[in-house]
């Protein structure tokens, strides 16, 4: 069961690796290229802190292997913010909005946060408790996460989400 | 943001202040243990145990040794004689203690009791290597429900001689016959409250790293306490606890499944000097779920005695509780407290308790926020049933028995001495907010049009900030370095609680300085001393109180150092904005940073210093109020509003306050509505994935809405221990927000959990 | 928990995909968009020695009209089923039982042929595939063939597809005139798998009688279920006649067994079940006459 070589875009960045077919591209993201800030909860698809953009879409990187990302751009939560080091709306809002305590679902939340606010930049509440409904937080009782999102709706409307 | 304080300086206290810790935890920066990587780390594995309770007959490691990249494989014989001694210090070396192996010896215990230790090069490789270890297992009989525990012919620990752990009556039932024999009214019943778990998003972990070179052992950690697990270690190994130290730098939630050393940690201690390079095991949900531990689990016959007017004249708590196999703790104490605790912020005249503390073959109990929240459970419960009984409504029948101010302070039945609290205000600001007069009439509305609305009270009062042994002191050192840069140093332990902020906020307060001019360091026990972490709800007054001591003489310093310096007297000197100036001469002053390059250049100034409790505890209260809809056809249960008025005294941040109590209500409504860790008749556990074990998400959550009553403590700054009280308050409001809104059909709930299956038997009875 | 070791195929073509599949025989596993599968080989419930990725063979991709049904790719993305308005205007069924599937994560990845060949019983793609008698079409190398949804779904988990058989495409009927759609399910949280649900269509004529129905439930046996004898009851009776808890009712009283599980007894379900069907059942009515 040998090694594979995959090629993708990580962040704006090409990388090239050999990986084992069997490792799962959030595995590979955190230990082969270092990029630590996904996070495993689950390893089974429901927690959500893995969760990344692959083309653009917010996917489980959990559920994914390594080898299926091959020549896709992956955004990680390292990508997320500004080039120059701040903070997006959506990360800023969460800060804001005590969106966060121990931070370890946070980048789950910010990444798929800021794919649903790209596609619906006026969620109402209901639509944003649905959309935040695939990615668990056991600090918060998400009262702050829920304000985030409305404060970052408001950056998504005048076109300032990134 | 920020108000400005008497003395001109900025007060931060009291502000809701951007936390310290969120630019690193919101672009990926943090460092969990599963982020540390050293050169050469090799990866831990558990195999587990598949069965309830099983005699061990062999195991043969051959086939796991010969996969390629397997270092290690460790069973009981390779590891536990390595235990010198295995006590937590916040516990005490005289405390008595359950058996804990390291690894399992000769029996297994529960589904998921750790038998051998795999160590490869990688998590893949050590997980591969699990599945080749041939264990041979006799099956026992095992001992499951914890109701039929203590007649069971079957033992969970042989040696105990009994599966009774231990056991306390303080008064028996009898004393109060006479009482309850003559009362007007009495409500008795029997409440059940089924297993659920703290369940951190991130799993427990440590990553040890030995130097044979040097003999220093070095862990990273997921912890709330650094400091009793380097302690803990440092007997367990029998090394020199200066030798052993703990670095933990962001912890992924808690809740007090992380105050404890358990087992599998233990395993690691004890295979990390041993396997000639740093090992790490992070703990995967499976493992989380299967042997992190359990909470809850626990029923009591619980009666109360009330007069013709309704005030209550006795009330006995009659407790049994589920402690698994390997609990952690001894679980006399914790189990007492919800005798001790039972009669809340009542006016309870006489009362009084038995527990119980029963082993089973099931996961061990440990440690879960607001560890005894039963007896606000069963007490809130119990009012709601009497007052449907006695035909008072649930809100005048508590308002005629909170206690008043002008009572405190008041000592209850079993001993508890509540002081600077205020029942009466926190319940009527929450029936104020919610109106509820005005929802009586819309759910009266509503019942017309067969729709079930409901509404729940629940009253707590909880002692915060335990004041005895070790928990009762905390140290902090503050340094100003000669570059102005402000560093306050405590032992940590924040696992998601913001006490980074908290005492950033609260040291640029103490020395009137700039917030932007002070960084904290936590978490490694190399530079900090030792303090009990995160636990007891006690880092906000705790931390305080290090900070105000310490600060207390770094300021006498400054003073003498600013008033020498600017040829003034002492008294003429004000520390504001990281100045230090001329009392009505603003403009004649000395900054911190150069008052730091003067001190002892170029070591800056510094001082250390440990605060220590001056009461056993700080008293805290709150009520909650939920309303609810249950669609009658399914069993759904839609929580409309959900309010909380505490009384948590001054606010040192209310984001971080408000977030506390947030967090704590949804594990409460969780584990009423959704949570379960529950096993089959065999003692297979049948929740070990996120898809069987149901966190609430935002789509099941409401808003919550804040009400705040403000009664200073006795202690530093007056401020009271938030962190636990929501995960008590809110398993009782929503229960009797449900068993309100399915009265007409004469429901009575004393069985959790409140799934829709569970609320549809229940009205289909 | 990680992934036991396998290797890796990523044929480009059907026919590659087919021929990897009879080659490789019963260690082999077709790897869509692995919302279900991979959850499976983490907690190493399953296990295969060869994973067959299908998701870089474009010709399993796209949504058209094919033969006056609306053809779907197997590779086809659930988010790419949600978005689309030709879904949305032919198969309104398929249009609101899509974002019920799941978190939008999960679709993001998970496909349409993913969620059928897997035949879950509680999953919304099998039940609305039975439900409105979608043909599902597969190949192997010994050529193409179609499977009604009838023949389709064996048992739990398990098609009648045999093991070098790759699912390629479903196609689904469209309905006209006077028709309304709904599915209503019950599950513990927002995005679970239904303890109980119902898929319904009502086609109805110019005087409001009922000229066909379909009651296709969700999480109510082995396989996706259908309720034809109540639907033959109901056929030709004016829709103002129905009562939807008796639909409720009949169609329960006609299941066959029900499963059991922790968040629900058979009797719970049922129960569900029913409230499902007469929810479902109201607004596909409503839907139907008023449009």
């Amino acid at each position: 069961m040998g090694e594979v070589s995959v090629k993708l875009t990580v962040n704006g960045q090409p990388r090239a690796a050999t990986v084992e077919p069997r490792v799962t591209l959030a595995d590979f993201l955190r230990e082969q290229l270092q990029l630590t800030g996904t996070h495993l909860g689950c390893e089974h698809g429901v927690c959500g802190a893995c969760t990344v953009l692959v083309d653009g879409a917010a996917v489980r990187s959990c559920l994914m292997f390594a080898v299926q990302a091959d020549g896709a751009e992956v955004t990680t939560i390292e990508g997320i913010g500004s080039p120059d080091g701040g903070l997006s709306a959506v990360q800023s809002a969460f800060r804001d909005c005590h969106g966060l305590q121990c931070g370890f679902c946070t980048p789950g939340f910010v990444v798929s946060v800021t794919a649903f606010l790209r596609d619906h930049p006026n969620p109402t509440d209901p639509e944003i408790r649905e959309a935040l409904s695939g990615n668990l937080c056991r600090c918060t009782g998400y009262q702050g996460i829920v304000n985030a999102v409305q404060q970052a709706a408001g950056a998504a409307r005048r076109g300032e989400l990134r | 943001m920020t108000e400005r304080a008497a003395d001109g300086g900025a007060r931060y206290a009291g502000a809701r202040v951007h936390r310290v810790e969120d630019d690193r935890l919101l672009t990926g920066r943090g460092t969990f243990v599963d982020d540390v990587s050293l050169p050469g780390m090799l990866h831990a594995c558990f195999v587990r145990s598949p069965i309830a309770r099983a005699a061990i007959q062999r195991i043969d490691t051959s086939a796991a040794l010969a996969l390629p990249g397997v270092r290690f494989v460790f069973t009981a014989a390779d590891l536990n004689p390595g235990v010198r001694e295995q006590w937590h210090t916040t516990i005490g070396k005289e405390m008595p203690e359950t058996p804990r192996p390291p690894l399992a010896e000769g029996e297994v215990r529960f589904v998921g009791d750790p038998v051998a230790l795999v160590v490869a090069e990688s998590r893949y490789l050590a997980e591969d290597a699990a599945e080749l270890v041939e264990v041979d297992y006799e099956p026992l009989p095992a001992v499951v429900d914890y109701t039929e525990a203590e007649h069971a012919k079957a033992l969970v620990h042989e040696s105990h001689g009994s599966n009774v752990i231990a056991q306390l009556t303080t008064v028996p039932a009898s004393a109060f016959d006479e009482v309850f024999a003559s009362a007007a009214h009495v409500a008795s019943e029997t409440i059940y409250q089924q297993a659920y778990a703290p369940v951190p998003i991130e799993g427990r972990g440590l990553v040890v790293d030995y130097s044979s070179v040097t003999g220093d052992l070095t862990i990273h950690a997921s912890t709330q306490t650094p400091h009793e697990v380097r302690l803990f270690c440092s007997r367990l190994l029998g090394m020199p606890e200066e030798r052993v130290r703990v670095v933990t730098r962001d912890t992924g939630g808690g809740f007090g499944q992380k105050v404890m050393v358990q087992r599998d940690e233990m395993c690691l201690m004890l295979a990390g000097p041993v396997v000639g390079a740093p090992l790490k095991w992070v703990e995967d949900r499976r493992e989380n779920l299967l042997a992190a531990g359990k909470s809850r689990q626990e029923h009591a016959a619980v009666k109360m005695a009330f007069d013709a007017d309704g005030a209550i004249q006795a009330a006995y708590i009659d407790f049994v509780q589920d402690c698994g196999a390997y609990p952690t703790p001894w679980p006399l104490f914790p189990a007492a407290a919800v005798g001790t605790f039972f009669p809340g912020p009542y006016r309870v005249p006489r009362g009084g308790f038995a527990v119980k503390t029963l082993y089973t073959n099931t996961v061990g109990r440990a440690p879960y926020r607001g560890p005894w929240q039963f007896e606000s459970l069963a007490r809130e419960v119990l009012l709601d049933i009497a007052a449907r009984q006695m035909h008072v409504d649930p809100a005048e029948l508590r308002r005629r028995n909170l206690l008043r101010r002008d009572e405190l302070p008041y000592k209850n039945p079993n001993g508890m001495n509540y002081d600077n609290i205020s029942p009466l205000e926190t319940f009527e600001q929450a029936l104020a907010m919610l109106d509820y007069a005005k929802f009586r009439a819309e759910q009266a509305e509503a019942r017309s049009a067969g729709r079930y609305l409901g509404v729940g009270l629940a009253n707590y009062v909880e002692a915060s900030t335990p004041g005895y042994g070790v928990y009762g002191t905390e140290p902090a050192t503050i340094r100003i370095a000669p570059t102005g840069r402000i560093t306050v140093y405590v032992a940590g332990g924040s696992s998601g609680n913001s006490i980074e902020t908290t005492v950033v906020q609260l040291t640029a307060d103490a020395l009137g300085a700039k917030i932007e001019d002070v960084d904290t360091v936590q978490g490694d026990t190399a530079v900090t001393g030792f303090g009990a972490g995160t636990a007891g709800s006690r880092s906000g007054s705790m931390t305080a109180g290090a900070v105000r001591e310490t600060a207390a003489v770094l300021r006498e310093r400054i003073l003498a150092i600013a008033a020498h310096e600017l040829g003034v007297a002492i008294e003429d000197i004000e520390l504001a904005d990281s100045r230090a100036s001329v009392r009505a001469k603003p403009a004649v002053g000395v900054s911190f940073k150069d008052l730091a390059a003067l001190a002892d250049a170029p070591a800056g100034l510094e001082a250390s210093a440990r605060y220590t409790a001056n009461s056993p505890s700080i008293w805290v209260n709150a009520t909650h109020v939920c309303t609810c809809e249950v669609d009658v056809a399914t069993g759904r249960v839609q929580l409309l509003r959900y309010i909380v008025s505490e009384d948590c005294g001054p606010m040192i941040n209310p984001n971080v306050v408000e977030g506390q109590i947030a967090g704590g209500t949804v594990q409460g409504i969780g584990g009423v509505l959704f949570e379960h860790l529950a096993y089959d008749d065999d003692g297979n556990p049948v929740a070990t994935t996120f898809m069987d074990y149901l966190l609430p998400t935002a789509a099941e959550v409401p808003a919550i809405e804040f009400g705040h009553i403000e009664t200073p403590s006795p202690g530093p700054g007056g401020y009271k221990g938030v962190g636990e009280g929501g995960a008590i308050g809110a398993p009782p409001a929503v229960v009797n927000a449900v068993a309100d809104a399915l009265s007409p059909f004469g429901v009575k709930i004393t069985r959790l959990p409140l799934g829709p299956s569970q609320i549809v038997a229940l009205l289909d009875r | 928990m990680k992934p036991a070791p396998f290797e890796y195929h990523a044929p480009n073509t059907v026919a590659d995909a087919a021929n990897l599949l009879a080659e490789l025989g019963d260690g082999a596993k077709v790897l869509s968009g692995g919302q279900s599968l991979v959850p499976m080989l983490a907690l190493r419930l399953a296990v295969f020695e060869h994973l067959v990725d299908i998701g870089r063979i474009a010709e399993l991709s796209g949504i058209e009209r094919r033969n006056g049904a609306l053809w779907i790719g197997a590779g086809t993305t659930q988010a790419t089923v949600e978005a689309s308005a030709l879904v949305a205007s032919e198969v309104p069924l398929l249009a609101v039982a899509t974002p019920l599937i799941g978190h939008f994560q999960i679709r993001s990845r998970g496909t349409l042929g993913g969620s059928i060949a897997h035949a879950d019983p509680a999953a919304e793609y099998p039940a609305v595939a039975l439900a409105l008698d979608a043909t599902m079409e597969v190949v192997s190398p010994r050529g193409r063939r179609t499977i009604e949804a009838r023949d389709f779904f064996a048992g739990l988990w398990s098609t009648s597809m045999e093991p070098d058989e790759l699912l390629v495409g479903v196609s689904f009927p469209i309905w006209g005139g006077r028709s309304g759609f709904a599915v209503e399910e019950f599950a513990r949280r927002h995005g679970d798998f239904a303890i109980a649900g119902a898929a319904i269509g009502i086609e109805l004529d110019a005087v409001d009688r009922i000229r066909r129905c379909t009651l296709g439930l969700i999480g109510l046996g082995s396989t996706p279920e259908r309720a034809r004898t109540v639907e033959a009851e109901l056929a030709g009776r004016p829709v103002t006649d129905v009562e939807p808890d008796e639909v409720g009712r009949l169609v329960m009283a006609a299941l066959p067994s029900v499963p059991s599980d922790l968040h629900g007894s058979a009797a719970y379900r049922k129960r569900v079940g029913a409230a499902m069907v007469a929810r479902a059942w109201t607004t596909a009515a409503a839907e139907a006459r008023h449009g």
